[in-house]
Order: C-alpha cells, then structure tokens, then sequence
C-alpha cells in the first residue's frame, strides 16, 4: 500500500509531542510521568476525554520522540491470569534481553470493559498494573463509571479537552494544503463545525469527500456530512457503501446506519443492480453479498457471534470493491428503492396463509411434512382446480377446505368449483338433515310408541337448525364425518 | 356408491394406502419381520430408512393399526421434524403423550418422527435421552431418507430397516389397480412415463396420476401436461432472461416465484438443474456444466443456512456473466 492510500488519519498522525494539536496540559502532566516511570507513585495513566481529541497521538507521539516501542493490547485480551503474565513477561524480556526498545503498554478504549458483564477482564488488568515492568497508558471516553473506580485508584489520571473549532479547520487547512486540494473555507468551517471537536471525524470526512470528488466546496460537504452522533437513514447508508474509496468507509457507514445488518443485506440486494452496470462488478458484488450471507448462516447454526464480523466486511467493503471494471458507477446517482421482498411479503400475507393453511390439511392427510405439501401436492390440486371443477369440488369437500383455500386453488376458475362445491354442501346437508329426521322419528317412536307424530317434528327443526350453526363453525370436515358415519 | 363418495373425494395417495401389514405388497422380508412383532407384543425402537415413496410411512401407520385395531390413532403421536420448531417442542408433546393413557394389551405406546435426518446432531442427542427415558411406555419409529445422517448412538439402540426402491413394475402395477378401482382409462406407456418422473416414489406417482386422471384420462399428453402445469415455465425463462443480461428481469421474475408460489430455494435449485441440460435450452455443452458447478455452490451455501433470495440473486448474476462471455442471446 502506498503513502497515497493511506486512511489520513493513519498519514497524518502527529510523529513529535509538539504536532499535537493543543492539549498543552495533558502534555506536560503525561510526560513528566513518563519521563519519571518508574520513580512514580503510580505505574499507569488513564488518558480520559471525548474522542478524536488526541489521547492515542500523543501516546504514540511521545514513544516516537522518547523511543519507546508501543505495545498495543486489547481490553479483550485480558480474560485470564496467565494472560497478564505472558504479557508482562513480554514487555520485560524484550527491553532487557535484546537491548531493543523499551516498551509503553497501551490499553485503548477500557471504558469498554466497564459494560461487559464479566469483571475478569478489569481485575487482570489490575493484576498487570501491580506487576508491570513497563509503563502501562490506558485511554477512555468516559472514565467515571463506577465500575472503573479501582482503576481510577492505581492510575494517574490525566484530562484532556474537547477540541476547539479553529483548531481543526487549522488541521484540515494543512491536509488540504499537502494533497494539493481546493478546499473553500466555509467548507472546512462546517465539517469542523459538524465534528463538534473530534478530529478523528472531521479528517475522514475531509478524505471522503476530497477523495471522492476532487475539490471541497461547500455543496458537496453539506450533502455528505452529516453530524456524527446522528444515526444515517437507509439511503444515505447506501450511498456510503457504494460511494466508499477505502474498505473501512464501508464499514463504518454501516456502523452509523439505523440499518442493522440484517436490514442492510435486504436493501443491497435489492439495489445493487442498480447501482452497477457493468455485469461482472455486479456479479462481484452479489457474489460479496451472498458470502456475506452465508457467514450469518453460519452464525445461525453455530452460534458463534465472532463470524458477524467477516459479514460485515463482506457485505459493506466487499460490496464496495466490486466496481473494478466501472468504479465511477459507485458516485452515480441512482433512486434507490425500498426491499421488494418485505413489500411483497406484506402483500401477499393473507394468500400466503391460506397456502400454509392447505399445506397442514393435504400433510395431515397424507403423514408428510408441511414443506412436501406445498411442493408436490398443492401445485397437483392447482392443475385439478383449475381444469376440472367438478372433481374440484368433491375433493375440496373430502378434504375439509375453505371457501378461500377453493378460491387460492382454482385461481380463474373460481367460480365454477365454488357453485359445484356450494352445490354438494346443499345436498349433503339436505341428506343430513333427512337422515337425522329419520333417526330422530325411529327414536321418538321407540321411546313413545303412541306419542302422536307433532312432537317429534318439532325435535327435528330444532336439531336440523342447531346442525345448521354446526355446520357453518365446522365447515366441510364436521359434516364429512357425518356422512362418513352413515 | 356411498353417500361420502357421491359427495366428497380424496387424495388417492390417502385413500389407496394399505391399513394393514398384510396388505403391503412390496418390501416383503421387512414384513415378515414387523408381523413377528405384532404378534408378540413387543418391540425395539425402529428406524425406518430409504429413498421416499418407498413405504416407510405407510408401513409404520400399518404397523400401528395391526399392533393396537382401528382405535390405533390413540396410541400413535405423529411428528414430523421438519415442521416441529425444535427439540424443545418435541421434548413437551412427548412428555405429555407418554402421560396419556396405555393401551390394554401392548404395553408401549408409538412416537412416529418422520424426516428425522432433518434435526440437528444436537437436537439428535436430545432426542436419544427422550427415547431412553420414556423406554418403558413408548417406542419410537424414526423415519429417514439417509440413516447416514442419523448419529450413531440412535442408530445402535434402533432396529434398522433399509427399504428398497421399488420396482417398476410394483409402481405401474399398484397404478392400474388404482385406475381398475376408479374406472378410469389409462395407458400403459403413460403409466410408465409417471413411474420415470417420479423416480420410484410411489406417493409422487399417485399423485401425479390423480391429477392426470382428473383431465379425463391417464394420457401420455395428460401426464406431460399435468407435470408441466405443475411446474412452471418460469425457471427455464429466468435463466434464460439471466443468461441473456437482463438481470433486473430475471430477478424480479424469480421473486414472483419464490414469493407467489411459495416454492423455497432449493426447489427452485433443482428445477434449474434440470432445465440447464435441457435441449430445448440452446447452451455450449460446458457452459452446462459450468451452470452446474454454480448452481451446487448455491445450493451449498443454501444448506449452510444462508438466504434463499440473496443467493439465488448471486446465481442470476454469476448467469449473467457467464451469459456475456458465451454470447447468449435470446
């Protein structure tokens, strides 16, 4: 990777303590610590304060100009005691044994470990401060959790401030001077305004839009930036993915997305054919996405939440790297539409129902799963359906199925199948009830042999009624098992 | 004619499956073998295992009536793995079957688990406590298409039974009768036709004779017509629309199926496969086996839990490329 293709944030990275903008006390008070390690009431500096104000540079700053290596650790590396060992032991033998470098141990963002629910990761880090033979320099944002407090107690705590506005459209006039790039001042007033003093922010977005279109005007910054702390709608996410020259500007406007990445997958397949042209980015992007994809499947089905990760990048980064053959295609404008799928399954909700409906009928019937119904049989009834009514409606009847299950089957023919199946149900029940009068007579009798024949006429209206109600609840099942009964 | 038949019909697949044991034509040493348990009482866990269509269902169901009379329905829990959410809800409607009453002269009732190589090897563990904590009042009949994918630990405290594919002139034969029984005229080569499509699944072949029968007669040109029917055109074209570089066409086609026919990925999967090496599509021959490469890759990554549209999208778009370098055309 060249010089050129460097983050600017990485590229212009202060080297000397004197490049880092403002902060002049946190200076002072972290390197006469430094300077004093290890004839110092305590053995780690928590660096505080709100991001992009400096914290990281002047740790790597102050090792470049003192010459100390910088041993970069990951709050997450501290789970166990032979953990913090095998560290410890690193950062003292290296210094000693080869007479390279002396080490700063460097624990960024431990505010972190604050919100997970294991304490291990606190406690072993305090077992490092006891026993480090290097100076350990932790940062945070927010040190004054409550959780944090014993390593408040072990730390020498050192404030730095949020940045002032002149002080970054200093920083960004100065890139902007180096790339040879046209910048308008009141371009750089807003994205230094938008950054509310993180500078971190306010140099990416300088790349982002110096990179992607050349120049930085007012116009254009405006369209882009957008205030950190607000969350990007789903088109202005798209547009960040595609849009992005580098691998974690991708990313990132997915981390700054309202989408969830599950969302975020619907609408890139969705939209991806619209926004390349040329067939084989659009392959690669796809091809992208559908790794991505599988990768959630795999979380799924394995439960390890660690590959969400490799998702992510596949599916932002990997998306965005696709447009080799037509990279312009990534700027153009294009109206990006709403996830088809998720219209479409709300459309067709009801019919979908009813399908699943017929579905658990035709398994139940035949002892086979709800999925080798839909797929074998019900596509066999739709062809009956639709080509012979008659046939249609005894087997509609026979199966216990619904007007609405008759109407999805037979589609145009609707209303032939569903006069025959009215028409059977007509007569069955006629039958039923002629059935139920007799019953009922030959039982009347039985029990009063010379009762007169009123009474057990009026029984049967009433029972030929409340068969009626039945019939109506059930539907065609109840009054098959009658029949069947007979 | 009865008064049900006057009014109502059934899938013939239900109406025409042998009750009893000793109705079943096919598969006779497996038979054999199931009556000497009908006849003592008693019996290990089974697992029944073959292609499907085959009568592994039909012959557990069989099993059942024979052991307990008609009242057999009472004894029987019927699941099907791959339409019960997860083993927990196995593990519940067990628990309460095996509470439930037993019947008066066999001591054991039966759980039913069709497509069970459909759970997870987890899930399979699981199920083996469950087998082995109600042993005493209820056997299992565990049904599979590949007893491969059953774990070993079920497999050992199961009485195995391979059932064969049938022959052809089983399923012809069992086709006719039906016909005999319905009065409906059928033709021997188109008979033989439904027995090639459906690959021996005996189940499949009723089916697809109910349906060409409801056309008026058992045809060749009936049979073609209900399987065409019955699986649409629309495959063949989206690849077609794919191949040709009209992609927003091809997917927009492939979601109306998905969507609207309710067909999931990996039927679509198989009915492409089968239009690639058509004849009717006009293909360079190893542009077909490139298409087929492709294709398993995505069924593949199906099977590994991924999403059905996403990865068929990425198909029609791998379609598309291929396409553009063998100059499909329209």
């Amino acid at each position: 990777m060249s010089s050129e293709k460097l983050p600017w944030i990485i590229k212009y990275r202060p080297k000397r303590i004197a490049e880092v903008v403002d902060q002049e006390e946190a200076k002072a008070k972290f390197i006469e610590w430094l300077k004093r390690w290890p004839n110092v009431p305590k053995k780690a500096a928590l660096l505080y304060g709100p991001p992009g104000c400096g914290k990281t540079s002047l740790v790597e700053a102050a090792a470049n100009e003192f010459g100390y290596e910088v041993l970069e650790m990951n709050a997450s590396d501290f789970r166990r005691r032979t953990d913090i060992e095998r560290i410890a032991k690193r950062a003292a033998t290296a210094s000693s044994l080869f007479g390279k470098k002396r080490k700063i141990i460097l624990l960024d963002e431990v505010d972190g470990i604050a919100g997970r629910e294991d304490s291990g990761g606190l406690e072993a880090i305090l077992q490092l401060i006891k026993i480090t033979p290097t100076p350990i320099v932790m940062t945070a944002n927010n040190p004054w959790d409550q959780r944090l407090k014993p390593l408040r107690d072990v730390s020498e705590l050192i404030q730095f401030k949020r940045l002032s506005k002149r002080d970054v459209i200093r920083v960004l006039k100065m890139i902007c001077e180096k790339e040879g790039l046209v910048c308008e001042e009141a371009a750089l007033e807003y994205i230094a305004e938008k950054s509310e003093g993180d500078l971190r922010s306010a140099i990416n977005d300088l790349q982002a839009v110096g990179e992607g279109y050349g120049k930085v005007t007012l116009t254009i910054v405006r369209e882009l930036v957008k205030p950190r702390d607000r969350e990007h709608d789903p088109f202005e996410t798209l547009r960040n993915i595609f849009s992005a020259k580098y691998a974690w500007q991708a990313k990132m406007a997915l981390s700054q997305s309202q989408l969830d990445y599950d969302q975020a997958k619907l609408w890139l397949l969705e939209n991806i054919a619209y926004q390349y042209t040329d067939i084989e980015d659009l392959a690669r992007a796809y091809e992208a996405l559908s790794k991505a994809d599988v990768y959630l499947g795999r979380i799924i089905k394995t439960g390890d939440w660690g590959l969400l990760a490799y998702a992510i990048d596949l599916m932002t980064a990997g998306v965005s790297m696709a447009a080799k053959n037509n990279p312009k295609d990534k700027f153009r404008w294009v109206k990006y539409s709403f996830p088809q799928r998720l219209l479409m399954l709300s459309k067709t909700k009801d019919i979908r129902a009813i399908r699943d409906d017929i579905a658990k009928i035709v398994a139940s019937h035949l002892h086979i799963s709800t999925a080798l119904a839909k797929n074998e049989v019900i596509p066999l009834l739709r062809v009956i359906f639709t080509s012979n009514p008659e046939y249609a409606a005894k087997l509609a009847i026979g199966l216990g199925l619904s007007e609405k299950m008759i109407e999805y089957l037979a589609g145009a023919y609707k209303n032939e199948v569903l006069r025959i199946y009215r028409k059977l149900r007509e007569e069955i029940r006629q039958e039923a009830a002629k059935a139920e009068m007799a019953q009922a007579i030959g039982e009347a009798q039985k029990k009063v042999p010379t009762q007169p024949v009123q009474q057990p006429a009026t029984t049967t209206r009433k029972s030929t009624s409340s068969k009626k109600k039945r019939e109506k609840e059930g539907g065609a099942t109840s009054l098959l098992s009658f029949v069947k009964k007979k | 004619m009865s008064v049900s038949e006057k009014f109502a019909e059934l899938l013939w697949a239900e109406k025409y499956r042998p009750r009893s044991l000793k109705e079943l034509v096919n598969q006779e040493e497996i038979v054999r073998r199931l009556m000497k348990f009908v006849e003592e009482k008693n019996m290990p866990h089974l697992l029944f295992a073959g292609p499907p269509g085959t009568g592994k269902t039909t012959t557990a169901l069989a099993l059942a009536h024979d052991l307990y009379g008609e009242e057999w329905r009472k004894y029987v829990l019927e699941l099907n793995a791959s339409d019960e959410r997860g083993i927990a809800v196995i593990r519940t409607k067990v628990k309460e079957f095996a509470r439930s009453k037993v019947p008066e002269n066999v001591p054991f009732k039966i759980v039913l688990l069709d497509e069970a190589d459909n759970m997870t090897a987890d899930a399979q563990q699981a199920l083996r406590r469950l087998m082995e904590m109600y042993v005493e009042t209820t056997r299992f009949i565990l049904i599979a298409n590949y007893p491969s994918k059953i774990i070993e630990p079920i497999q050992s405290r199961c009485a195995v039974f391979r059932f064969t594919p049938l022959k052809k002139e089983d399923v012809v034969g069992r086709l006719k009768w039906i016909c005999e029984q319905e009065k409906v005229e059928c033709h021997d080569d188109a008979l033989e036709v439904i027995y090639e499509i459906s690959g021996g699944d005996m189940r499949k072949a009723i089916n697809i004779l109910q349906a060409a029968a409801a056309l008026g007669r058992v045809t060749i040109s009936h049979v073609y017509k209900v399987v065409g029917l019955a699986h649409p055109k629309e495959v063949r074209e989206i690849i077609q629309l794919a191949l040709a570089g009209k992609f927003i066409e091809a997917r927009d086609k492939l979601r109306n199926l998905m969507v609207n026919y309710g067909l999931s990925g990996t039927d679509i999967l198989k009915q492409m496969h089968r239009e690639i090496f058509s004849a009717d599509l006009k293909l360079p021959e190893d542009a077909r086996v490139e298409l087929a490469d492709y294709i398993g890759e995505i069924q593949f990554r199906i099977v590994e839990g991924a999403d059905d549209e996403i990865q068929l999208t990425a198909l029609l778009a791998r379609m598309a490329l291929l396409g553009r370098k063998i100059g499909f055309t329209l």
